[in-house]
């Protein structure tokens, strides 16, 4: 259940984020991770702050369950914040306590670095709650079609990750009962030393891993009794349409939003 | 049990008749002669005709051999057979799954050697197969069913009519959003059924599809079979359960490969030795003859209960049709709770009102799967963020006794094994297992060594390179001496019918599906465990292998040990258990002995479960008019009671009922 909650998150609302095109959705998202990279000074972040969360806000997500999908993640980022903290040593000293000395620079690196990256991904864990894992799929074969006329096995690759993500609850489960029976056969689970842990865990890994290529071998044998056949036509259940009513107004949000990142960065 | 369809029934369904027809003419099959005007689907060529088939697999094994079968259109066919009787292998012939590699399979009159018309042959012949999660490629289940459609290259609003439709016909309209890994596995077959039933085939066929499934479930789906046949599919269904065949028109007997039977039901089943002696169960129905035949009855033998009913009826002595009072009124309604030793220091489990919820503290989330299985001894919070998993569970099992625990599929059945088996900590409430505390964490290797744990599928735990040291994990995890692991390993296998010279060095995943499940049972019988947990031991098992697992149970509690036994069957349940515990929602909603347990209906039926077969059919013989006294829970029971009314100078001599 815990892995559930990491990778199926969609949260379903009614909401006019929810009901963009799911290519809309991906290629902007995409577009706002990449303006975080270019805020530079505090005007943008606000900026780049205010539009994450009015787009929060207009998703009907809870900040909460966003905060929470990305809250293993901030550790990391909290840890390199502190490492900028430590490490800059330019500008106006604020603060000195014995061998560390805090600068201006070092608090503004560390504040900036923390904040863009967290509304970067707060952008991106809005996209997964907001959109379906099928929609996900969808769209990124259809923004990735080009590439399938070099060769790349875009739908394929699609079909994958749908069938990895239909995948999880069922493997997440069968690992717990696997962890259940063997260690109610008195499998030691919590040793300290690595090579003893690595033995331990065989008992577990072994059925886990004989249970993916059953589920492997059945799956196949299913798909070739539904008619599918790799690289042959399909169609789609689904149709993707972009309306210029909605899809064209977050464009031109998203638009707006650049340019007033643009004139931040050059007026200051 | 009439199942055929009425004329009315079949006018109804002209149209899509007509669509079918049109449908032939279109793919072109070379036998397509379907006379739509005459009505009678039994006019079409046949759907599939075997030719002296054989199938070898590259290791050696002869899977098939020499079968020669023709299959009408619009025909329900079951196909019945032990553990590796081919089958499965059979059925995926019908889908060119599997390609003869001798003799020839012609479907649809399309050679199935003929590789460049697989999707004629698969667009028509639709399949389930026994897995219901192995067949689901995505996680909404409306998408799911879109698959294969798709895959045909459809137009999108054909597709979605048939997404809409196929849900209709499978009822599971409300849940076209789901995902398939929140239903039950009743609904998931129903959704493979649907995906399955959006190609718009000729022909369906079904791999066991409720070897996994509750009688709730099998039910469903062979309403679901029936309704598909009347639209004028042909079913062809694997199966091991004999209520399935009935339903047939016809049964295919398979064994080590050959077909050995083939006929109606009733003609089929007349073999009873044959069907005996391949390792075959009866109908419950002919059980019954079968019994009154050991008590010097004559009785004709008649495969439907209601025929069987009427028969037994008129063959009694006038006097003894007078309805005699029906059993179950004269039963007390409410479980004489008093019976339960109140905090019995002897008890093997103890649950003293245990409640759990899934979602309880928000801490445990951020922990790993391991450290989750460590106890928690935070104070106990009184109302958790989500829903219950369970309620104020309270019951006491006595030393030596099997308790069947019973309940639909989210009934809390789990849960309880968890906490039983301290792999989960009572939110609420204390569980003790042989006195001790399951959150007791000094004791906690005591416990082990008292309680042992088969979980559902447990051949999924093979893990080692060989048979023996599999079996010798359990031991060696306590730490024994190798002269008294391998004592025990021999005893464990020798257990389970097993025997270590034959197959000790071999490894677990080389056997067969029967003997890993065995192994897997040694496995844990090796650590000699006082109480033993079984979840759904017998599930997925043939018959004769059902059988062996009920006498295993049976030798264990006559040695001593305490069994608690989730169980889907309440015929299991009636004949097995000393007593039983039934969860709804949660709660302990009945506690008692089977007899108590079965007397009341009336709950039972609110609950969704059913009475065991021989009640059922008591009934039914009781309505028919013989005066049948009493509740029979078991067929021998039954058996006394009928030969007691028919014959009673013999009962006497008739052997002593189980209960």
């Amino acid at each position: 259940m815990a892995l559930r909650v990491s990778v199926g998150q969609y949260y379903s609302a009614d909401s006019p984020i929810h009901e963009l095109d799911p290519r809309t959705k991906v290629a902007l998202t995409l577009v706002y991770m990449v303006s975080c990279f270019f805020v530079a000074n505090p005007a943008m972040l606000a900026l780049s702050g205010a539009f994450v969360f009015a787009a929060i806000a207009a998703s009907r997500v809870p900040v909460r369950l966003l905060l929470r999908s990305v809250r293993t993640i901030m550790f990391f980022l909290v840890f390199t914040s502190v490492f900028n903290l430590f490490f800059v040593q330019t500008g106006q000293v604020l603060l000195e306590v014995g061998p560390a000395t805090f600068t201006y620079d070092g608090v503004w690196a560390a504040a900036l670095y923390t904040l863009r990256f967290l509304f970067l991904l707060l952008m991106g864990a809005l996209l997964m709650c907001t959109t379906t894992p099928i929609a996900l799929t969808d769209a990124a074969e259809d923004l990735l079609a080009p590439l399938a006329r070099l060769g790349v096995p875009v739908h394929d690759a699609a079909l994958i990750m749908s069938i990895a993500l239909r995948f999880v609850p069922t493997l997440s489960r069968e690992a717990e009962n696997i962890v259940a029976a063997q260690t109610a056969r008195g499998a030691d689970l919590e040793n300290k030393g690595p090579l003893a842990y690595a033995r331990a865990c065989v008992p577990l890994v072994v059925p886990l891993f004989a249970s993916a290529l059953r589920h492997a071998e059945n799956l196949g044998r299913a798909m070739d009794a539904r008619c599918y056949v790799g690289g042959a036509r399909r169609t789609r259940f689904h149709v993707m349409s972009f309306v210029p009513a909605r899809d064209g107004v977050a464009v031109a949000g998203v638009f707006l939003y650049l340019a007033g990142l643009a004139a931040l960065g050059t007026l200051l | 049990m009439p199942r055929r369809p009425s004329a009315a029934r079949i006018a109804e369904q002209g149209a899509s008749g007509e669509r079918r027809a049109t449908r032939l003419v279109e793919h072109g099959a070379a036998a397509s002669t379907t006379d739509s005007s005459d009505g009678h689907r039994a006019q079409a060529a046949p759907v599939a005709v075997f030719d002296n088939v054989s199938v070898t697999y590259p290791d050696g094994t002869e899977a098939l051999r020499g079968v020669t079968a023709t299959v009408e259109a619009g025909s329900y066919v079951c196909v019945i057979g032990g553990n590796g009787s081919g089958k499965s292998t059979f059925a995926q012939l019908f889908n060119a799954l599997i390609v003869p590699t001798g003799g020839s399979a012609r479907i649809f009159g399309i050679d199935t050697a003929d590789e460049n018309r697989l999707l004629d042959i698969r667009s028509r012949a639709a399949m389930v197969f026994q897995h219901p999660d192995d067949q689901m490629v995505t996680s909404i289940v409306a998408d799911d069913i879109a698959f294969g459609p798709e895959n045909l290259a459809l137009p999108q609003p054909e597709i979605a009519r048939r997404v809409e439709e196929s849900l209709r016909a499978v009822g599971l309209s409300d849940l076209a959003q789901a995902d398939p890994a929140d239903l039950s596995g009743g609904q998931k077959q129903r959704v493979a059924i649907a995906g399955a039933f959006a190609l718009r085939p000729d022909l369906l066929i079904l791999d066991e599809p409720a070897a996994m499934l509750d009688v709730r479930g099998r039910r469903g789906i062979r309403r679901v079979c029936r309704e598909l046949n009347e639209l004028g599919i042909t079913i062809v269904h694997v199966t091991h359960f004999m209520d399935d065949v009935l339903e047939a028109d016809r049964v295919l007997v398979l064994n080590q490969g050959r077909l050995v039977l083939d006929g109606a039901p009733a003609e089929v089943f007349s073999h009873e030795h044959e069907v005996r002696e391949l390792n075959l169960d009866l109908p419950l129905p002919l059980q019954l003859c079968e019994e009154l035949e050991k008590r010097g009855l004559t009785v004709p033998h008649l495969a439907d209960d209601d025929q069987l009913a009427a028969a037994l009826a008129a063959a009694a002595p006038r006097a003894r049709t007078s309805p005699a009072p029906d059993p179950r009124s004269h039963k007390a309604a409410a479980v004489d709770r008093s019976l339960r030793a109140p905090l019995d220091a002897q008890a093997a489990i103890e649950f003293e009102n245990v409640s759990f919820s899934y979602a309880a503290p928000a801490a445990k989330h951020r922990r790993g799967l391991l450290a989750r299985l460590r106890p928690r001894r935070a104070p106990q919070s009184p109302s958790p963020s989500g829903p219950w998993a369970l309620r104020n569970v309270s019951f006491s099992l006595k030393p030596g006794t099997l308790t069947a625990l019973i309940g639909h599929t989210g009934a809390g059945k789990s849960t309880v094994i968890e906490l039983a088996c301290a792999l989960k900590m009572p939110t609420n409430g204390s569980v003790r297992v042989g006195g001790i505390l399951t959150t007791d964490l000094e004791r906690r290797r005591e416990l082990r060594r008292a309680i042992g744990y088969v979980s559902q599928s447990p051949e999924r735990q093979l893990f080692a390179e060989t048979v023996y040291d599999d079996v010798a994990f359990g031991p060696r995890n306590l730490h024994l001496g190798e002269a008294e692991v391998e004592q025990r390993v021999r005893e464990a296998l020798a257990t389970v019918r097993l025997d270590l010279a034959a197959i000790g060095g071999r490894s677990p995943f080389s056997l067969s599906g029967g003997q890993q499940r065995g192994v897997a049972l040694a496995g844990v019988l090796a650590l000699r465990p006082q109480i033993l947990v079984l979840d759904e031991p017998m599930a997925g098992l043939d018959p004769a292998g059902r059988k062996r697992t009920v006498e295993l149970l049976d030798r264990l509690r006559s040695q001593g040990t305490t069994i608690l036994l989730v169980t889907h069957s309440m015929d299991d349940a009636a004949a097995l258990a000393d007593s039983v515990l039934v969860l709804d929602h949660g709660a302990l909603a009945l506690e008692g002995t089977p007899e108590e347990i079965f007397s009341q209906e009336e709950e039972l039926h609110r609950i969704g479960l059913g009475a065991p077969g021989p009640t059922l059919l008591a009934d039914k013989i009781r309505a028919a008019g013989l005066g049948l006294a009493g509740m029979p829970l078991t067929l021998s029971a039954l058996a006394d009671g009928v030969a007691s009314v028919l014959a009673p100078r013999k009962e006497g001599g008739a052997r002593g009922a189980a209960r």
